[in-house]
């Protein structure tokens, strides 16, 4: 009934259709002022000193137009260099702070081999050399020996004249890297490093943007890939997968691959890794509180004893 | 002809005196540009549809910059001076382009 109503007090043809604001400033796009100011002026002619007055004014307002322009342009033009500065100040940084990372990289190296002399000291040959296998099973370890050498390359970039985009995928991706490891270790390699980065169980081959990054070291083609394993190693890897695609790729997209023998190899200890959790052993270690009932009780304190330490605190 | 010359006579001064710009205003430069722009373009049209007013010119270019900046300083205030900037700039280029392509029509009859 209210529609009703509505409907019949509603005139169709008085509705106004304005046009909405986008297409009213598309459609007129001149300031109504000039031409109110046009029709002012055919009714009342403007006084004399306005008119000699306005003349100048305009002109001076067009010149700080002219001047506004110019200096505009040239803020744009100096601040140009003002970036440039900041960007390389940037890499300067980073430049600086990998080499301090290098160094006390080194530096834990160095220390790390000077704590693996006094244990070799302290303990006696058999447990030693346990020790020391374990450790270059496990990458902790530096480890020597022949194997073979895995080399990747990106493509020589050609880059597409119009559009900059690259001819193709010619480049290595972190997956080719993670395939080659993989069937590395199938074929029975002991080590594997990628450009010096050694591989440990824990490592991750991942793509941040461009970049490939080996256990969160970034790390640039030409790759190689290299192994240390039993001689077989290399016909082994040949027939795997990995190798087929490797191939594959090298004669589809361009980018060069190889592999090659070879003898005394020499491979870096991986980064000590960061105990999240850890429990000491229980049966060979007299510990102070060493006692009858330490193999039931022995869960509680040391959870807790291992989550004081320091190096135990993240997750 | 003399308003092309007070242009260029703008634009020598400034490459000469080489004015520094206080590092406050500096982001309300670019907005003046195209208000600037905007005044200039419709003053051309407005001459040639022969209705050209200086008083007009004068207030419009004022009151374009004068907005202009304010609206980028609100924006700033409120956190939403890029959006606020990208507003201005769309609207005056729209105005800028229809005032060129109506001197454009003027000119070349097309």
């Amino acid at each position: 009934m209210t529609t009703g109503s509505g409907d019949k007090g509603r005139d169709p043809s008085a509705r106004s259709y304005a046009p909405d604001f986008l297409t009213e400033l598309f459609r007129n796009p001149l300031d109504p002022g000039y031409a109110a100011a046009a029709e002012r002026r055919r009714q009342v002619p403007p006084s004399r000193w306005r008119r000699l007055l306005s003349r100048p004014v305009s002109l001076v307002v067009l010149a700080t137009i002219g001047l506004l322009f110019a200096v505009a342009y040239r803020e744009t033009v100096a601040e140009e260099p003002s970036r440039a500065k900041a960007r390389a100040g940037l890499i300067a940084e980073i430049k600086h702070r990998e080499a301090e990372t290098d160094r006390l990289t080194a530096q834990a190296d160095q220390l790390r081999e000077e704590v693996g002399r006094q244990r070799d000291a302290a303990l006696s040959g058999a447990q030693a050399s346990r020790l020391r296998n374990m450790e270059a099973g496990t990458g902790l370890g530096r480890v020597r020996g022949d194997g073979v050498v895995v080399r990747l390359a990106d493509a020589p970039r050609d880059k597409d004249a119009v559009t900059g985009a690259d001819a193709g995928p010619d480049r290595v991706l972190y997956s080719d890297l993670q395939t080659v490891a993989n069937d590395l270790w199938a074929a029975g390699a002991e080590a594997i490093a990628i450009n010096g980065q050694r591989l440990t169980a824990t490592t991750t081959i991942r793509q941040a943007g461009e970049a490939i990054l080996v256990d969160y070291r970034p790390v640039t083609s030409p790759y190689e890939v290299t192994a240390i394993g039993p001689g077989s190693m290399r016909d082994r890897f040949d027939e795997s997968r990995a190798a087929d695609l490797m191939r594959y790729l090298a004669r589809v997209t361009g980018m060069s691959y190889g592999v090659k023998k070879a003898g005394d190899l020499t491979l870096p200890a991986a980064p000590q890794p960061r105990l999240r959790y850890a429990e000491p052993s229980v049966s060979p270690s007299p510990s102070p509180s060493g006692s009858g009932a330490a193999g039931s009780s022995s869960p509680g304190p040391s959870r807790s004893g291992t989550s004081s330490s320091p190096s135990g605190g993240g997750r | 002809m003399i308003a092309v010359l007070a242009l260029l006579v703008g634009v020598v001064l400034g490459v000469y005196l080489d004015p520094t710009v206080p590092a406050a205003l500096q982001p309300y430069l670019p907005i003046a540009v195209v208000a600037a722009l905007d005044a200039v373009f419709g003053g051309f049209r407005a001459k040639m549809d022969k209705i050209f007013d200086d008083k007009q010119f004068v207030v419009s270019f004022i009151s374009n910059v004068l907005v202009a900046a304010l609206i980028v300083y609100l924006g700033d205030q409120l956190g939403a001076g890029g959006q606020l900037s990208t507003a201005v700039v769309v609207v005056l280029g729209v105005r800028i382009f229809g005032n060129v392509a109506a001197i454009r029509r003027h000119l070349f009859r097309a």
